[in-house]
């Protein structure tokens, strides 16, 4: 901009007029776009400043006071929802167990699915294409027709309302084997002659290797399975009954149609407890996260 | 693939095909090292992943299969060998529960149909205009981050909301809808919410793909007077096609599923007008301890799942 000042009483002055003119045009025709993303920015906002000003207002929030801001700001839903009869709603132990789950469970998905993807990809064995096939087609049966069956032999293992029972499901990853077959398949086979000729054995060529050439693929894996058995809902709420082995997404909808009921400012603070583990994580990975999305999706 | 070819079988891959270490070594060890290691060792890497899928799908599985065709229930256990019985109430629809499995199966194939375009379309054309637009981080982080909250987290926040009595929409604009317990606002409501809650995956999925199109294709096309939505249509869409069949298929898969905010924003209701398959299911096996009934309704729900995500993946080979 300083340089176009500048230029003005020089002879590119009609010049440099007509660039601006451009870029005022620019600017009108982009108008409708921006226009577009603002509506859909403010409709995407407006029920999480929603849920903070009720979690965080005081009396009733923003609930029924028909407006969006609080009347002034208080933790007092946040003391109430860790204080209340601790034995029936233990809303600490309920993240506790979220995060513990969900963090055992990447950790495992990633390390089981590598070892495997890897053998799958780079080794060659009688029965290595019948195996892949059989894990790729596994990957069609949707988590449904597992779910009562699933219940049925935790049932008859004596497992349910066990930290196995909220983990070990999960560890069964097709998804994770896919997508690291596909990373392990462009790596160069030059590293891998190279580690050959230097008498490296297999186990070896896996760790030192190929473990460090996709340490971002896997973190990914790592990070989606957190989310997803973080966040999952339908099995946590059938493996357990008792309340201290729920987790925290079976106890919001405990306290939704339970004792909370008429609280919804108390419900709201532990929709927001709730969140933050996610967020962290979001917010550690998002870049990593958002890139292990677009490639999955692209793979197909 | 063509890396296997021309190897020992059990050897690792690579183009000479050279044994791994252990030459000159003493007879028991070559042994090991020259023969067995290279055979048994591929099938050590699998050994986790195989134990995890025996135990935790192909054993379920095919003790799915074996209860759905007995009576069976959570309390009592095996009630004995009833054939193909539990399929045939549910196909032809007999009794209490072949009613509610066909009209909680057209409840699912509606919110799929108005559930599934829009959460191809929304997604698709913020894409394209966040690629227009700058600020594209901030942009992908409003879109994306309500994928951190859980189903019933965005679940009971929406549930309040649209609240008809004291819901922040409805005292916010002065209005007096029953958007939980009306229809058809019920099921509008759960579109709205299931929208919000899980579009994120889908814009990041299409974001990607719009960022892969050449710019000076688009350019081109530009050059020869196409306009913003010309250039969309005729130039961007055919070349997202393979991230929208993906996008489509998560989608449906995802929507024939719906259970955790349908549970806590409206319960099924009014009356049972969106109750979903899933909660049809859910309802047979925990409440009528019907275990063989519900596990041979989810077989058929993945059935029709399977078949519907095949004819979709066909039609986007069709025109590849």
């Amino acid at each position: 901009m300083a340089n176009a000042q500048i230029s003005l009483s020089s002879p590119s002055a009609a010049l440099v007029a007509s660039s601006r003119r451009r870029m005022r045009r620019r600017l009108i025709r982009k108008l409708p776009n921006l226009v577009v993303l603002a509506i859909a920015g403010v409709i995407m906002l407006f029920p999480l400043l929603w849920v903070l000003s009720t979690a965080l207002g005081k009396g009733t929030g923003g609930l029924a006071s028909g407006s969006l801001l609080p009347d002034g700001v208080t933790l007092a839903n946040f003391r109430t929802i860790f204080n209340v009869s601790a034995s029936q709603d233990p809303v600490l132990r309920w993240l506790l167990n979220s995060v513990g789950v969900s963090l055992v469970a990447a950790v495992l998905v990633a390390l089981i699915d590598s070892l495997a993807a890897f053998s799958l990809a780079r080794l060659s064995f009688r029965g290595s294409k019948v195996i892949f096939y059989i894990v790729v087609s596994s990957l069609m049966v949707p988590f449904i027709a597992l779910l009562l069956p699933l219940f049925l032999w935790f049932q008859y293992l004596g497992l349910l309302n066990t930290y196995g029972a909220l983990v070990l499901p999960y560890t069964a990853n097709a998804f994770g084997v896919f997508l690291l077959y596909q990373f392990f398949l462009a790596i160069p086979t030059e590293l891998q002659d190279a580690a050959v000729a230097d008498g490296a054995t297999r186990f070896q060529i896996w760790w030192k290797i190929f473990v460090p050439l996709s340490i971002g693929i896997t973190v990914t894996l790592g990070l989606l399975t957190f989310m997803g058995v973080y966040n999952d809902f339908f099995w946590p709420l059938v493996a357990t009954s008792s309340p201290t082995m729920r987790t925290i997404t079976v106890g919001i909808e405990i306290v939704a149609i339970g004792q909370y009921q008429t609280n919804y400012t108390a419900l709201m603070a532990l929709t927001v407890v709730s969140v933050i583990p996610m967020l962290v994580a979001f917010i550690f990975a998002q870049r990593r996260l958002v890139e292990g999305i677009a490639f999955a999706g692209i793979q197909g | 693939m063509s890396t296997r070819q021309g190897v020992v079988v059990g050897d690792i891959v690579h183009a000479g095909g050279l044994p791994l270490a252990g030459l000159g070594a003493p007879g028991e060890r070559r042994l090991w090292s020259d023969r067995l290691r290279p055979r048994v060792e591929p099938y050590l890497f699998l050994v986790p992943y195989l134990s995890v899928f025996v135990l935790f799908t192909l054993i379920p599985l095919v003790f799915g299969i074996y209860v759905s065709l007995h009576k069976w229930s959570e309390t009592t256990g095996d009630g004995g060998f009833v054939g193909l019985s539990n399929y045939k109430t549910l196909i032809e629809g007999q009794g209490y529960y072949g009613s509610q499995f066909w009209q909680s199966m057209w409840n699912t194939i509606f919110f799929v149909i108005i559930s599934v375009p829009f959460l191809w379309i929304i997604p698709t054309a913020l894409a394209y205009a966040v690629y227009r637009s700058p600020a594209k981080k901030l942009w992908r982080m409003l879109f994306f981050y309500p994928s951190i909250f859980s189903v019933t987290a965005f679940g009971s926040a929406w549930a309040l909301l649209l609240a008809t009595n004291g819901g922040s929409v409805n005292s916010l604009f002065h209005l007096n809808i029953q958007w939980l317990v009306g229809m058809p606002q019920a099921w509008i409501s759960l579109d709205m919410a299931t929208i919000w809650a899980t579009m994120g995956f889908s814009f990041i999925i299409m974001y990607a793909a719009v960022t892969q199109v050449p710019r000076s294709t688009l350019e081109a096309a530009e050059m020869d007077g196409a306009g913003a939505f010309a250039r969309f249509r005729l130039v961007m869409l055919p070349l997202l096609r393979r991230a929208s069949v993906v996008v489509v298929v998560i989608n449906t898969i995802a929507s024939f599923n719906l259970f955790g905010q349908d549970q806590i924003m409206t319960n099924g209701g009014p009356g049972s007008a969106t109750t979903t398959i899933t909660m049809t299911i859910y309802q047979q096996a925990f409440d009528s301890y019907n275990a063989g009934g519900a596990t041979a309704a989810a077989f058929l729900l993945a059935i029709v799942l399977g078949v519907i995500a095949f004819f979709q993946l066909r039609v986007s080979r069709r025109g590849a």
